[in-house]
């Protein structure tokens, strides 16, 4: 029988791969398990679930679709509850949408308020805030446009951009919120290839210049293994992780370079394997 | 080029609407139709040049679209408030459906001789049946727009931390705009047509009441004429409707 285990794969890490030591753990998922019910009764998702997600790490959560991801991402966003264990950020128990975490989601057009601009679908992020005035909602929505590359769209609507734009919109409203943890939700799967390396290579640029913690949820391997530092692997349902890998390789990455870097053309195959496999493609 | 093309577009229907007309005269003057019964459209045109000239055809159109106003906004305001509590809270749903589903069916000018019991014959009558009628619509379709809004949209307004009020009016009531102006444009020809019927009926003054007013009094040309301000005021209130749509919804379908 072929060993796919990853420690087969696993190479010396560089010296300067940044090493968030001593760990502070900005999420804690303790033991969550949810099931749904069903027309075939009470379906388990995930099961006894247990990881940390470390203080200004880049976190892929990687998996095959349908094995629970997205759900898993929800619990940790307040935006579904667990059926038993419990989600924690920065210590405290996760019982709705806690301050200081943003989900990206993955249908950017279905997040969008078709009926507000650009600037205006940035603002609903800040503006219940009583501290900026109408102007300085107007400069700051400015602001995080600047930051996706979208000056100058400020009054176009979203309907009237590519989905690529769209979904730098979605993610300049979402650091207009000013979090600490960004939580992503498959955010480029619904693009073109190219515009996904455009997002990609932007988003690891803001988690680095905002000292962001990002967990990403995704099935593309190519993806977790450029974006992240470490990879969570989750099993098919019920759902379990079933190793977590430090990815090892240097920062600041390149969309080309770091694609054909050893390191990471050894683990995309390990972990293309292993997918593979679980699907029962092999 | 695109004042053709708009002429080529209206040109059947105006030509449509000529030919009833003149296949009408024709038949007036040729005797086919007493004319006392119907006049002919040049005798009712003539009349009601005479009425328009005359200015008496203010006093009753305001007195008309007054009360229909009032009730029409009064209905919008309830059916929308209603219809969010509806389609937001699960419990509000079920404690309202059964009541909703008991009262719409009635067919509402058959309410007006309860109400005249109660409310008396005159404006508060006319103004509630009004309300009554328009109410409906609006309350249905506001449930649905609100309840078919995507849960996408719903958890973005949850993620960014929302209040309770920020998520209806920042979210919620946009949404479901498009939905609800729907049933706010089905109430708006229902409450015209409730307050035509309950001025007939309980009226003494406004549009509804003289039509009745002028065919009881044999005064056939200018019954004849008031139908044409109906007419009129039902097309201005549509094109206005749709006017405030547009500006209103402009990215609708565009998602």
């Amino acid at each position: 029988m072929k060993n796919h285990h990853l420690s087969a794969v696993r190479v010396t890490a560089p010296p300067d791969v940044p090493h968030p030591t001593p760990a502070a753990r900005a999420i804690e998922l303790d033991h969550v398990s949810r099931s749904f019910s069903s027309s075939e009764g009470e379906l388990l998702a995930l099961r006894d679930i247990a990881l940390e997600v470390r203080e200004g790490e880049f976190l892929a959560i990687l998996g095959p679709s349908g094995c629970g991801k997205s759900t898993l991402l929800q619990i940790m966003a307040g935006l579904m509850p667990a059926s038993s264990g419990q989600a924690r950020l920065h210590g405290r128990p996760v019982d709705g949408p806690p301050e200081g975490m943003v989900y990206l989601f993955q249908q950017y057009a279905k997040s969008l308020l078709p009926w507000r601009s650009v600037a205006a679908n940035v603002a609903l992020a800040f503006e219940g805030d009583a501290r900026y005035s109408r102007a300085q909602v107007r400069e700051r929505a400015g602001q995080y446009l600047a930051l996706v590359g979208l000056t100058g769209f400020e009054k176009h609507y979203p309907w009237q951009l590519s989905g690529g734009m769209q979904q730098r919109v979605a993610i300049a409203r979402a650091l207009a919120a000013n979090p600490r943890v960004l939580l992503l939700d498959e955010p480029f799967s619904a693009v073109d290839a190219l515009t996904r390396v455009e997002l990609q290579t932007l988003i690891l640029d803001l988690w680095r210049r905002h000292g962001l913690t990002v967990v990403l949820v995704t099935h593309d391997v190519d993806e977790a293994v450029f974006l992240s530092d470490r990879i969570a692997i989750l099993s098919r349902r019920p759902t379990t992780v079933e190793e977590v890998i430090d990815t090892g390789i240097a920062h600041p990455r390149d969309a080309i370079a770091t694609r054909e870097h050893p390191r990471f053309l050894a683990l995309r195959h390990a972990l293309m394997e292993r997918l593979l496999q679980r699907g029962g493609h092999a | 080029m695109s004042r053709r093309t708009a002429m080529a577009r209206w040109l059947p229907g105006a030509a449509s609407v000529l030919l009833v007309l003149a296949a009408w005269e024709a038949a007036v003057r040729a005797g086919a139709v007493n004319p006392a019964l119907l006049p002919a459209p040049s005798v009712v045109l003539s009349t009601l040049g005479g009425v328009l000239r005359a200015g008496e055809v203010f006093g009753p159109l305001r007195q008309t679209l007054q009360l229909m106003a009032a009730g029409y906004a009064i209905a919008c305001v309830l059916g929308i408030a209603l219809g969010i509590v509806m389609g937001r809270s699960e419990a509000g749903y079920r404690l309202f459906e059964p009541l909703v589903e008991l009262v719409r069916p009635i067919p509402k000018p058959a309410l007006i001789p309860p109400l005249f019991l109660f409310l008396g014959i005159g404006v508060k009558t006319m103004l509630f049946i009004v309300v009554l009628a328009a109410f409906f619509p609006v309350l249905i379709n506001t449930v649905q727009g609100v309840r078919g809004i995507d849960p996408v949209l719903l958890n973005t307004a949850r993620t960014f931390r929302l209040g309770r009020a920020a998520v209806v009016f920042k979210v919620v009531l946009p949404a479901a705009l498009p939905m609800i102006a729907i049933g706010m444009r089905v109430s708006l020809a229902i409450a015209l047509t409730l307050v035509i019927v309950a001025e007939m009926l309980a009226g003494e003054n406004g549009v509804g009441f003289l039509i009745l007013d002028m065919q009881r009094a044999f005064r056939i040309q200018h019954m004849y004429a008031w139908l044409v301000v109906l007419a009129a005021v039902g097309v201005a209130l549509n094109a206005a409707f749709e006017w405030v749509e547009r500006r209103l919804l402009p990215w609708r379908g565009r998602q």
